[in-house]
């Protein structure tokens, strides 16, 4: 399976999925004009990407967790809803014993980008590491 | 006949009322996104250390996607809207205004009704069901005024001024407190 890199438009985020580093970015901005046409291709492959980690774990190559970074500067509350897709995913993965960690940062002067983090982490039932820039 | 009287008419009130941004016409994705870089570029220079103008760009956004949302595909007039961006000294209006069917005013209006009654923790409850909740046109809308009435403490005020027997016009006001 390869990466996945989307770069970002100026209403849709940068998508960098980097299986070697295993660090998987979401930055930018998000309002896509159509936002089902610009996440599904992304969750799809999210849930693809399992047998990947599925054949790591028999391979005992899972030992490196898999970062989840999401670096976003605004998201409209349509692109909410997918976030919150990935973020099922993700826990989906996190209850199958998958190493993942997930990196939510934010703009120091942006309290509602940190209160959106904490909205999203409570919600989804998953713990958080909150980075400010 | 001679427009120039009227022009200075409309800068007069303009400053008076400090009017940033003022737009109408045919929004589509395109202006949509010309308008906000604009509008992005004049609240980064107005950039304060309480990221007020993170604040009232989101406001903004959101504003504008309910424009589309609810305004009249039926009407030729359905893509006219109007955009108002005020700063007084302690805080940012942000205005919009779009046709609307006259038969989709009381479900638009019930829902507002009902958004602008809640406290802070009440609408947070209201944002996690509707984030969770399966995905609907209807859904997704809320979804949006639910995030103003959040960001803005719930300063949010509407009216609907009627235009012909089928159609009115959606007024739809946040303020956003400057805090010092």
């Amino acid at each position: 399976m390869d990466s996945l890199i989307i770069e970002a438009t100026e209403d849709s985020p940068k998508i960098m999925f980097d299986i070697i580093s295993n660090r998987f970015i979401v930055s930018g901005e998000s309002r896509p004009e159509n936002a089902g046409k610009f996440y599904t291709p992304v969750i799809n492959w999210i849930v693809k990407f399992e047998e990947t980690l599925y054949s790591r774990k028999q391979e005992s190559k899972g030992d490196s967790p898999l970062v989840f970074v999401f670096k976003l500067d605004y998201f409209n509350s349509t692109s909410a809803k997918y976030i919150m897709d990935i973020l099922l995913i993700i826990k989906k993965f996190v209850e199958q014993d998958y190493k993942i960690n997930i990196e939510w940062h934010y703009d120091k002067r942006d309290d509602d980008m940190l209160d959106a983090g904490n909205e999203f982490s409570d919600t989804v039932d998953l713990q958080f590491d909150f980075i400010d820039y | 006949m001679n427009q120039v009287s009227t022009a200075f008419e409309v800068y007069q009130f303009m400053s008076e009322k400090n009017i940033l941004i003022a737009f109408t016409g045919h929004f589509d994705h395109l202006v949509t996104t010309s308008l906000l870089k604009n509008i992005k570029n004049k609240l980064t220079a107005l950039q304060s250390v309480t990221g007020i103008d993170k604040r009232v760009y989101n406001i903004l956004v959101e504003s504008i996607e309910n424009i589309s949302k609810y305004a009249s595909k039926r009407s030729h007039n359905h893509n006219i809207a109007m955009l108002l961006l005020c700063k007084s000294d302690d805080h940012f209006t942000v205005i919009t205004g779009n046709h609307i069917l006259n038969n989709d005013v009381p479900a638009l209006k019930e829902k507002l009704d009902k958004v602008s009654k809640l406290n802070n923790l009440e609408l947070k409850k209201m944002y996690r069901e509707q984030l969770i909740s399966k995905r609907t046109d209807e859904n997704s809308a809320g979804l949006g005024i639910i995030d103003i009435a959040i960001k803005s403490d719930n300063q949010i005020k509407y009216d609907f001024k009627p235009l012909t027997e089928q159609t009115s016009f959606y007024l739809f006001q946040t303020e956003i407190k400057i805090k010092k």
